[in-house]
């Protein structure tokens, strides 16, 4: 039988050491910041490339409807959104103040952050798949004056039926999935939580 | 001294305990490496804040705590403990007797709750009670009684399985 004493001295003669010096620590926080940092870059620039794109195709082509003005407007909006979301998001991540918070109110963050996560890629991107639906179909209408009718009906209903696709089966699936992770992770913060919640515990409890 | 050189103190001083802290909440050495690593990437971003405090350790104590919590979030708990128990033993066939209580405890450590791993550890390495009371956000007399109940726990947990 050993008592807590010798559990003490069983720890105090562990060899047990980190594999990890401050060099490889520094070496790792050079390679992740360069890491973050272009992966935000490339989201950037690809979404620039696309806002650019929409506005040199705006420009340059002689539309002559309102509804073609307004597809574009819609679309070049939706690009934006996305791109505010995406800096928003790594912003909130990157703040590193938040892990001095008392334990409690760090598990209240990650709660906060998983809900919002959720909420944005379920509810906010099927909002933003009905804008892009419209921003394309109003696009077509223009299209289906000046081209043949074979190109329009063969553009429309690629589009349409990658939009479905999109909304009907993966992005069902995805939410699905979505929602399991994040009943998991929600139950197991909550209980994390329960852990540290400053609640007096009773006197026969000692 | 320059930020570097500061690290390289602060990471001298402060990495033992906080390896036996990750390890303690894993149970396993290459997650607890990668999470003492996480901390200490977290510590020198975090470096100039830190400059004028005068308890330093118990802000790289928060920080890896949470640092803890937050990888629940990835790690499937149950699988973590059936790999956790396959570690201990498969390492226990390989290493001396005093190594192997040390495993124990270990084991008996990843059988308490996450809250109970993290104050237990920090209690072993004698942190003083109110800098845990700090780190943990639990009020003094509050962490009194749950450390006196998590080391009747825990001693219990390695009797019974000694006797095994």
């Amino acid at each position: 039988m050993k008592d807590f004493e010798a559990l003490k001295n069983i720890w105090h003669n562990q060899v047990a050491l980190p594999k990890v010096s401050h060099e490889d620590v520094l070496r790792k926080v050079r390679k992740t910041k360069n890491g973050f940092a272009n992966k935000l870059l490339i989201e950037l620039f690809g979404m620039c490339l696309a806002i650019s794109m929409l506005i040199y195709v705006w420009i340059s082509s002689p539309f002559k409807m309102w509804t073609t003005h307004l597809a574009m407007v819609i679309m070049i909006s939706c690009c934006l959104y996305y791109l505010y979301i995406q800096v928003r998001d790594y912003i909130r991540i990157k703040d590193e103040s938040l892990l001095l918070n008392k334990p409690e109110e760090y598990i209240d963050y990650l709660k906060s952050y998983r809900s919002d996560r959720y909420i944005l890629n379920t509810r906010k991107y099927k909002i933003y798949t009905w804008f892009l639906s419209f921003g394309f179909l109003f696009y077509f209408i223009e299209i289906a004056f000046l081209a043949s009718l074979w190109v329009t009906v063969i553009g429309m209903v690629f589009t349409m039926g990658w939009i479905l696709f999109c909304y009907f089966v993966l992005m069902k699936r995805y939410i699905r999935k979505e929602e399991l992770k994040l009943e998991d992770m929600i139950q197991d913060l909550e209980r994390l939580q329960q852990q540290f919640k400053t609640n007096e515990p009773n006197e026969n409890q000692i | 001294m320059n930020k570097e050189a500061l690290f390289k103190e602060i990471f001298q001083a402060n990495s033992r305990k906080i390896y036996h802290l990750c390890y303690g909440y894993t149970g396993d050495d290459d997650s607890a490496n990668d999470l003492m690593q996480e901390t200490f990437m977290k510590v020198w971003q975090n470096l100039d804040k830190f400059r004028n405090q005068a308890l330093i350790s118990t802000w790289i104590y928060r920080i890896a705590v949470n640092t803890c919590l937050s990888y629940l979030r990835v790690e499937k708990r149950q699988a973590k403990d059936e790999l956790t128990d396959n570690i201990i033993e498969n390492k226990s066939e390989e290493i001396s007797d005093k190594d192997e209580q040390v495993a124990s405890l270990y084991k008996c450590i990843s059988q308490l709750e996450e809250n109970e791993r993290l104050i237990i550890t920090m209690v072993l390495d004698e942190i003083p009670y109110p800098e845990i009371a700090q780190i943990s956000g639990i009020s003094d007399g509050n962490l009194r009684v749950k450390i006196h109940r998590i080391k009747q726990k825990l001693t219990e947990l390695y009797n019974k399985n000694e006797r095994f």
